[in-house]
């Protein structure tokens, strides 16, 4: 059973953290994209330890507080309003879900409780490095310990993760590895310049850097493919916060904005423009509601990875749509540095990509629903 | 994947597929390509006879539905209904597709879900008393006399007079577009009641039979062949201020009402049309990548369709306001019908245009060719766009 309807608690989180982001028209995000973007310490602090925000979906015997995955997705969505520059989705999404997968209750029970308190933060390498530079990560076994080699790039807070979850080829299939990124030797990180400032990634190379196995041998494919699904989903809420916000500041300004004499949001243009972005957003909230709904039962299975690649082929063109129609209602003032416009823009377009772009989701669903032969992608 | 269920909504209509059963009613065998009838079409294209007939055959179902308690479930008892959430009557409605039934057209929806909520809101308590049952039960079978060849989007500016005669109220003027009005035994008719009153301000809504003197009813053969649609000649018909609906120059508020329950109505217009395209596409195989990625691109307007419909359901059911996506129904499912146009053509093209004589091929030009009448029935795209900007997202009027 899906459950499309926001519950009193989710609703009380939303509002919540809303009034801690600043209220319904902030946004968070430092308009300065050549900073590289780090995220504001002391209010993460404030979010990880007071809200307990990290510990969300994760189980109590973990040291989470057990909600649901669609809570989290809830408190998501207020991040995806104001563009929240924090290291939640790496580490309380990405991270914690491949983690989570894995089944390994050692390293779960060594790292969990650190997550879910915020105190340490992590995130997944998984994409290679393109072009000339690509060395896909192998894994060789030292003594009891692993040693890996090779290279990651468009890792999501890479260089500000403590330690970062790798899948790397072994002798039994690819196997993840947990490298600790503060003090491993052999690891170098290095920051990529980034479309959306509030999202750092950085540059990976591993040159016989120590791993600790998480997870059975063999089975860091389906763990990390698990994780980057769950991660898509989760962005779906956010995104579908992002673009309520544009859709709210484009009509708001369009009740402002005189021309002709008239408020511009007299003229049909605008009308039926924002009544075509209402459509977007609302189904979009359907869609990624419903993606959580599915993504919070342990019965999901299969459907989990349909499911992400559903609502993230459309909360992705819905959300980019909307913020570049924002652009285009607020006119030449949309177009500036100082106007936050582009921010979200940013952030749709960087979302758009993240987890798997729209074409590559449908290719997925054209699988799934039996209109085409070929195997499905890996992540 | 994705079917959003409901769970005591699920056993509620487990029931109902028992009763189904019980009768001897026989499930529909779902996507089956190649056999057994094959129809996408948007508008009922039948000649009156077969229409008549239609109705008839429904009009019986219906009556054995009511009878037994399935019919209006989500109306109070004293309806004849259960009192239950809208949820169930969707659900219930939703799973009549799977069986072998009567097609519901159109004047199905326009008498128990347009009409008959209409008069329970504005009606006396003897119209309530007189029509709420009969319309529920389709022993009164009703259509809207709203458009008239001056008045399409601009409904305020009808012209049909209506005079006070002493009791009665005489009405002249030509109303167009009531879809199926040759099955009707009523019309729910706006009309002005006072030229010199402001625009909105001057209407008047009458519940007019259909077979008092003065009234022709005319069908227009519309871009699809058939003629579901008709025009409406009322010449001094008189009509008893008993059928008045609601107060005199209550006109426009007694329309919307009917109106926003047709805009709320029509949100599942469309669907399981694009099951059948899927079927046809799995069936054949689909070479083209760039056509497959339209294919999927199609289900997945369908599906978030469907759930944007689940969602007023299921928030209207847990007590909430429905969310915006409620009034947008009619909009995105005419957007999905055009869009299932555009692919279907793609995955047939030639087969499309020419008769080949081949099981499901040539029978979607129905869906072609009656797409975009309702991209204009029931208030056309973009006066939903206008309705949306304004009372939605409260932007300023022009």
């Amino acid at each position: 059973m899906a459950d499309l309807v926001e519950s009193a608690e989710q609703a009380e989180l939303r509002a919540t953290l809303r009034r801690l982001f600043g209220g319904p028209s902030a946004c968070l995000a430092r308009p300065e994209p050549e900073s590289g973007g780090c995220y504001d310490a002391k209010f993460w602090g404030v979010l990880a330890e007071e809200i307990g925000l990290c510990g969300l979906a994760i189980p109590e015997r973990y040291g989470g507080s057990g909600y649901s995955r669609a809570d989290r997705a809830a408190a998501l969505h207020e991040m995806g309003r104001c563009l929240l520059p924090s290291p939640f989705l790496a580490s309380a999404v990405l991270a914690v879900e491949t983690l989570l997968a894995t089944g390994d209750e050692d390293v779960l029970t060594d790292v969990l409780p650190g997550l879910s308190a915020g105190t340490t933060l992590a995130t997944v390498a998984y994409r290679e490095t393109p072009g000339g530079d690509r060395r896909p990560v192998h894994a060789a076994r030292d003594g009891a310990g692993w040693l890996l080699t090779g290279s990651r790039s468009f890792v999501l807070d890479g260089c500000q993760a403590d330690f970062v979850l790798v899948p790397a080829e072994t002798e039994s299939g690819i196997s993840l590895f947990a490298v600790d990124a503060v003090s491993a030797p052999g690891l170098s990180r290095c920051p990529m310049r980034t479309l959306d400032p509030s999202r750092p990634q950085a540059r990976l190379d591993f040159s016989a850097t120590p791993g600790r196995l998480a997870g059975d041998p063999g089975a860091g494919a389906i763990a990390a493919r698990t994780g980057v699904a769950h991660a898509a989903i989760a962005l779906a809420a956010e995104q579908v916060g992002g673009a309520e916000r544009c859709l709210e500041a484009a009509v708001e300004y369009a009740g402002m904005r005189r021309q002709f004499g008239k408020p511009i949001g007299s003229f049909q243009a605008i009308k039926h423009k924002c009544a075509d972005l209402l459509i977007l957003v609302e189904s979009a909230r359907s869609a990624a509601r419903y993606a959580a709904s599915v993504s919070s039962s342990p019965a999901a299975g299969e459907d989990l990875f349909a499911t992400a690649a559903f609502a993230g082929a459309y909360c992705s063109t819905a959300y980019l749509t909307v913020a570049a129609e924002n652009i285009q209602i607020h006119g030449g003032i949309g177009f500036t540095w100082e106007h936050h416009a582009h921010l979200y823009f940013r952030r749709a377009k960087a979302s758009e990509v993240m987890f798997g772009t729209p074409l590559e989701h449908r290719a997925f669903l054209a699988r799934h629903l039996g209109l085409s032969a070929s195997p499905p992608p890996e992540p | 994947m994705i079917i959003v269920r409901i769970d005591n909504v699920q056993s509620f209509v487990l029931e109902f597929e028992g009763w189904l059963e019980g009768l001897g009613v026989r499930r529909r065998r779902p996507d089956q390509v190649g056999a057994g009838d094959f129809s996408v079409a948007v508008f009922d294209d039948q000649t009156p006879e077969e229409e008549r007939a239609a109705v008839d055959r429904g009009r019986d179902w219906e009556r054995t539905k009511y009878d037994a308690g399935w019919g209006a479930v989500d109306w109070p008892e004293r309806f004849g209904g259960r009192g239950l959430p809208p949820a169930f009557s969707a659900a219930l409605r939703a799973a009549e597709q799977d069986w072998d039934l009567p097609r519901r057209n159109e004047l199905f929806a326009v008498t128990q879900h347009m009409v008959a909520p209409t008069v329970r809101e504005w009606g006396t308590d003897e119209q309530i008393e007189h029509f709420v049952r009969g319309l529920l039960r389709t022993d009164i079978m009703a259509c809207q006399l709203f458009s008239e060849p001056e008045a399409g989007s601009d409904l305020a500016a009808v012209r049909t007079r209506a005079v006070r005669d002493g009791r009665d109220w005489v009405l002249s003027g030509q109303k167009v577009w009531s879809s199926m009005a040759t099955c009707a035994q009523y019309g729910e008719a706006i009309c002005r009641s006072d030229p010199d009153a402001p625009k909105h301000a001057g209407l008047t809504a009458f519940m007019v039979p259909l077979d008092r003197r003065g009234v022709t009813i005319r069908p227009i053969r519309q871009m699809t062949g058939g003629a579901c649609f008709n025009e409406i000649f009322l010449d001094e018909v008189r009509v008893p201020d008993t059928l008045r609906i609601g107060p005199e120059g209550g006109g426009w508020q007694v329309a919307q009402t009917t109106l926003s329950a047709e805009r709320s109505d029509s949100g599942g217009l469309g669907t399981g049309t694009v099951d059948k395209l899927l079927a046809l596409a799995r069936h054949r195989g689909v070479s083209s990548p760039a056509l497959v990625d339209e294919i999927v691109q199609l289900w997945i307007h369908d599906r978030v369709l469907v759930l944007n419909n689940q969602r007023t359901v299921a928030e209207t059911q847990a007590g909430q306001t429905a969310g915006a996506q409620g009034s947008l129904g009619k909009l995105a499912a005419t957007t999905n019908m055009r869009r299932t146009s555009d692919v279907i053509t793609l995955l047939l093209a030639d087969e499309l245009i020419a008769d080949t004589g081949e099981w499901g091929t040539f029978a979607w030009t129905e869906q072609v060719l009656g797409a975009p009448g309702y991209r204009i029935a029931g208030g056309s795209d973009e006066i939903q766009r206008t309705i949306i900007a304004e009372r939605v997202l409260r932007m300023p009027r022009g």
